[in-house]
């Protein structure tokens, strides 16, 4: 049962994780994306779309990095060059993914909604390790894209903490003004944050549909883009607690595969939103915004 | 050399410049003269390619610097800057300020220790001092964070520096270490541009200097064959008449405190910005607050407002009520509501708040005839009058609003704090005559200012804040009370 | 009426763009645009049946635009409209069964003020997190929305589901707790007229008392607001609490005039929609009334669309988006952000002022 629980911890942080990453990159920048939830169901719908048509996983999964990096841009167009208010806009990213996927969806497999499925993606099992007891299948029998994730969170760290553009970045979130007087070009630096969290939140948006699901309902997202702005907060914005924060909602949301089965009395839905009140319950606890990036959420202008 | 042609720049309505030509040559240190809102910040704006000219070109050795060249580009050219409050990333280590500029590093230990030693070698050059490894940046005090932005202009080993209002943050002893260090850039063959607005500064240190009102170049001068009444009478046009100094008002002993402050005490990151404070401001009197930006003025006007809550100590009157009314520091950042018109503006203010909506209810009528008619006595130019947006007022009358918005209020008390930046000499004359004409009739005043002279000129009794302590003087000599300021005393 | 039409330019322009490129899209998905065009406007106006029910779905919209207008002057981002619509809704799903010896006019009154009281709660609960707890309110509000979905959910699988358990929904409400509807078949009901009156109310405890100013002026500078003693807190968590009572109300309204019992879909999303209708109508209270009959007609209209073209009608979900962008476009157009996203420099005034802003 431990098995299976540490199993379903992983793969239900995986997509939480790929997003919060590259939200973390956007959110050191200086930019606040509600529409990551767009991303990342525009990345599930495509994913699966294309993996239906072409009947490979792999094209799939271009398609879906394609289509979070799409809606990014238009996001980054609105949000950093028209420097307009960033919580509106991402709503109506989020609303455009919401409305797009819903009409192609009808569009391409019909008014019933017939549910169709592809192949998934193959697990690939890392030698002798999977032997190894609890954790052995949960970490080592896993999709490429869980090992993508958690080799992300070194690689995301050391770019914000120790590389030349990671340092750029965090300055256009610190202080915009003061960093473009030094010719680090803010807008520049938050689309490339922004293009990498579209690729990321696609990516997430794929592993639910061709890793996990193996489906596309709508709204598959379920609000996990939104619960991966939570855990960028709750992991203080620094990548080894995104990581962190990102196994712990995921093991929230596996909870209910275990306990529902065992605890059939409790009603089901407050499995389902346990991962919700946690989010609040945390934000609560952990509180205040200090570690925030100073200038998280302000339009800039260039003068 | 450095040359500027016909430069103009438009900030909405306003000409901000006028076809400015400017040079600066080798060797020389430039001083860039004139009042605040001149145009001399938007002049080196535009040099240093932080700005976009919408007419006129930027030389440097013949070759144009295209207009709106990215700062890339203008670095490339080396031109390096230095602005008045430091653009440094508070939050970050000294070093990683340093590795984003010319150094142009990244933040692997290894990297910030090589940005370090070479710091060093420019810092010694200049004669200064640099924090220890790893400090925050914010932690460091205010002349430590000139000495760096100066270091990280430095770093791209500039053809030119401009140096816009440096010294407006420095006290006097840090000010000729730096103006020394100036000299030794100029005799490396740099071109030095000083932005300044203070005259005897332009004259001791610079070899020519550049006037500017109004958006545009009045003059070009050699520093040694000009004085400092020249220079004012360029820099303001006339004279305005009505400076006649008047005799500070004294209070009446007998009559009880208008605003005592008790050991007050704030802590913020572990340091006490607020370290016991205590003071009183009796009726009639003007009571003056001098010392160097940073050292708790801010928090002290937050703490007098209500806008902070205190770790121990009490205020009398209690914040939040009538008997006190504050004029922050920042008019635009703090004072106003720039999106919302001037009528509801006033009623920012608790009294006037309380008065034109009593039970709750606004009573629009009467606050925009009041408006209108603080407006007219305060000679506040307004286009629209009481609906106007305070966003399309200018500066000065921005500033004017502020404090009519203040005394509408009848308070006992007005704490005013740095109520003459950006203002004229006219303005800010009859700003004071508004302040002395409250104390006369019975008004306590407290002003906080960095600027000696208007302290001198203005108040009755003098104070000193340092490091989040008052203490009192009796000197009123500029050069011992500079020493104070910087701390020197204790 | 000048400054009306001049103010009303801007969202119709958005709307025109947003719906240009709608039709742009339909035609490239092998629709007629021109054809949908017609089935929607005939679903929506099409005949007295159709445009009662355009009414009908524009009146939660009101409510839940009210309360995301309200929300938005405070710079409170309230994007859980739908949450408190939901909980209004199960407040009054709740106890309207139980009110069958009530006099009709109480029994409305308990109805709608649990819905208004629930929503309250909700919307309080993310407003005094952000006032004591320093708990961004964004993903507050849009957790709680997640919440009170699953809350509903297992209300009407759970608790009040109805008697015979075949269906998730719950026992229908009591005759006394339920609006009247005047021209029956059509859904005209009291509701739209306390929609209209919550708006004027709106309008004028925003622009005409204190609390309102104060709101305003806080949504505008905090710095300044904290400066002159504004009550930041009080106001944070009474602003959310107020927006939450209004999209309550409006879930509220629905249960006690329209379905008259809950079911798990009570809310096709009307809190997010209410964003699009706030921005359209400038955050203005009585700007809200029209576009909220806006967007109803286009939720109405998209169901015969559906039927006619075959067109998902979460196509309007698409024409919000694009509604939302585009003003947000125009908006920075015209202060100038058009010119500075090519790089010809902005028009803003020097500030002299602020930190940093040497100019």
């Amino acid at each position: 049962m431990f098995e299976a629980f540490a199993a379903a911890t992983i793969a239900m942080a995986t997509p939480i994780l790929l997003a919060a990453l590259g939200e973390l990159l956007v959110e050191r920048a200086g930019v606040i994306n509600i529409g990551i939830e767009g991303a990342m169901l525009a990345g599930a719908f495509a994913a699966i779309a294309v993996a239906h048509a072409t009947g490979g996983a792999l094209a799939g999964v271009a398609a879906a990095i394609g289509a979070g990096a799409a809606i990014n841009a238009i996001f980054a167009f609105v949000a950093v060059n028209l420097a307009v208010n960033q919580v509106v806009a991402g709503t109506a990213i989020d609303l455009l993914a919401t409305g797009l996927t819903g009409v192609l969806y009808q569009r391409l497999f019909g008014a019933t909604g017939r549910a169709f499925t592809v192949t998934p993606m193959r697990s690939i099992e890392l030698g002798p390790l999977v032997r190894l007891p609890v954790i052995g299948r949960a970490l080592f029998d896993q999709s490429a894209l869980v090992y993508l994730a958690l080799a992300l969170v070194p690689a995301i760290a050391w770019i914000i903490g120790r590389s030349r553009f990671g340092l750029r970045l965090r300055a256009a979130g610190e202080r915009p003004e003061a960093a473009d007087a030094l010719g680090l070009g803010v807008y520049r630096l938050r689309w490339i944050a922004l293009l990498a969290s579209g690729v990321l939140s696609g990516l997430g948006g794929a592993y639910l549909t061709l890793a996990y699901a193996d489906t596309f309902v709508e709204g598959i997202s379920a609000g996990r883009g939104y619960v991966a702005l939570a855990v960028v907060i709750v992991g203080r914005w620094n990548a080894w607690g995104v990581a962190a924060a990102s196994l712990m909602f995921g093991g929230a949301i596996a909870l209910q595969f275990v306990l529902q089965a065992t605890a059939a009395t409790i009603p089901y839905q407050l499995f389902l939103a346990l991962p919700y009140l946690l989010t609040v319950a945390v934000l609560a606890l952990a509180g205040g915004q200090a570690d925030a990036p100073s200038a998280l959420g302000e339009p800039y202008v260039r003068p | 050399m450095l040359e500027a042609r016909a430069i103009s720049r438009r900030f909405g309505r306003t000409l901000a410049l006028d076809r400015v030509d400017f040079h600066a040559r080798p060797g020389e240190i430039h001083a860039l003269i004139g009042e605040n809102g001149a145009g001399k910040s938007t002049l080196v704006g535009i040099i240093a390619g932080r700005l976009a000219a919408d007419s006129g070109a930027v030389l440097l050795d013949g070759a144009a610097l295209r207009s709106g060249a990215s700062a890339a580009a203008l670095r490339r050219a080396r031109i390096a800057a230095v602005y008045q409050s430091p653009m440094l990333f508070e939050r970050m280590t000294w070093e990683e300020n340093l590795a984003l500029g010319g150094f142009d590093a990244g933040a692997a230990p290894r990297e910030l220790d090589a940005v370090a030693a070479r710091a060093r070698q420019i810092a010694a050059a200049s004669g200064f001092d640099l924090p220890p490894p790893r400090a925050i940046v914010a932690d460091r005090s205010v002349a430590e964070r000139v000495r760096l932005a100066i270091v990280r202009a430095l770093s791209f080993e500039p053809r030119v520096l401009i140096l816009d209002e440096p010294t407006s943050l420095l006290a006097p002893a840090e000010l000729k270490i730096f103006l020394a260090a100036l000299g030794r850039l100029r005799a490396a063959g740099r071109i030095v541009v000083l932005v300044t607005h203070k005259l005897a500064e332009a004259r001791a240190v610079a070899d020519r200097i550049t006037v500017m009102r109004r958006g545009r170049v009045v003059a070009e001068l050699r520093a040694a064959d000009t004085g400092e009444a020249e220079l004012a009478r360029l820099m303001i046009g006339a004279l305005p008449m009505a400076l006649a100094r008047r005799p500070p008002p004294e209070p009446d002993p007998a009559a009880a405190p208008a605003l005592t402050l008790a050991a007050l005490t704030l802590v913020r990151e572990g340091r006490r910005v607020l370290d016991e404070i205590s003071l009183t401001v009796r009726p009639g009197e003007i009571v003056g607050l001098a010392g160097v930006d940073g050292n708790g003025q801010a928090e002290l006007v937050e703490a007098i407002a209500g806008a902070v809550k205190l770790d121990a100590g009490s205020i009398a009157p209690a914040p939040g009520g009538a008997a006190v009314a504050v004029i922050p520091q920042h008019r635009d950042r703090d004072g106003l509501v720039l999106e919302l018109p001037l009528w509801e503006n006033l009623m920012l203010a608790a009294p006037l708040r309380a008065r034109f909506a009593p039970r709750g209810l606004i009573g629009c009528g009467a606050a925009r005839r009041f408006c209108a008619d603080l407006l007219d006595r305060f000679a506040i130019r307004a286009a629209a009058g009481p609906a106007c947006a305070a966003g399309a007022l200018s500066g000065g009358n921005r500033q004017r609003l502020s404090v009519a918005r203040a005394l509408a209020g009848a308070p006992r008390a007005i704490v005013a704090h740095d109520i003459c930046r950006g203002l004229d000499l006219g303005a800010a004359a009859q700003v004071h005559r508004g302040l002395a004409e409250f104390a006369a009739g019975g008004g306590a005043v407290l002003l906080i200012s960095t600027d000696l002279d208007e302290l001198l000129e203005c108040c009755g009794r003098l104070l000193v804040m340092v490091r989040g302590r008052v203490h009192e003087t009796a000197d009123r000599d500029p050069e011992r009370l500079g020493l104070l300021m910087a701390g020197a005393a204790e | 009426m000048r400054r009306l039409l001049a103010a009303a330019l801007r969202p119709a322009g958005a709307i025109g763009c947003a719906l240009g490129v709608v039709a742009i899209a339909l035609a490239l998905l092998g629709a007629s645009p021109v054809a949908v065009a017609a089935d929607l406007a005939d679903g929506a106006f099409g005949n007295w049946i159709a445009f009662t029910d355009t009414l009908a779905r524009a009146t939660p919209l009101v409510f839940c635009g009210l309360a995301v207008a309200i929300a938005f002057h405070g710079a409170l981002w309230n994007i859980g409209a739908d949450g408190q619509l939901i909980v209004g809704a199960l407040a009054a799903g709740a106890i309207g069964p139980a009110l069958g010896g009530w006099p009709h006019t109480l029994a409305i009154a308990a109805i709608i003020g649990a819905g208004g009281l629930a929503g309250a709660i909700w919307g309080g609960l993310a407003g005094w997190l952000r006032a004591r707890r320093n708990v961004n309110e964004v993903i507050s509000t849009i957790m709680l929305n997640f919440i009170a979905a699953q809350l509903l959910s297992w209300a009407v699988h759970g608790p009040l589901m109805e008697p015979s358990g075949a269906f998730p929904a719950s026992r229908k409400i009591a005759a006394a707790a339920r609006l009247q509807l005047y021209f029956p078949p059509s859904r005209v009901n009291l509701a739209m007229l306390f929609a209209l009156a919550l708006a004027a109310v709106c309008e004028f405890g925003l622009f005409r008392t204190a609390p309102g100013f104060e709101l305003r002026a806080l949504g505008r500078n905090r710095r300044a607001s904290a400066f002159f003693g504004v009550p930041i807190a009080r106001l944070t968590a009474g602003a959310m609490a107020l927006s939450g009572m209004l999209a309550g109300f409006g879930g509220a309204v629905q249960i006690s005039a329209i379905t008259h019992r809950l079911y798990e879909t009570i809310s096709p999303g009307w809190g997010y929609e209410a964003i699009a209708v706030a921005l359209v109508a400038r955050l203005s209270p009585l700007g809200i009334v029209p576009a909220a009959l806006l967007f109803g007609a286009l939720d109405n209209g998209s169901q015969a669309m559906q039927r006619a073209d075959g067109i998902s009608p979460q196509l309007v979900y698409v024409i919000q988006a694009l509604v939302i962008i585009a003003l947000l476009a125009f908006d920075a157009s015209a202060a100038g952000g058009w010119r500075e996203a090519f790089g010809a420099g902005a028009p803003a005034e020097p500030n002299a002022g602020a930190e940093g802003g040497d100019v």
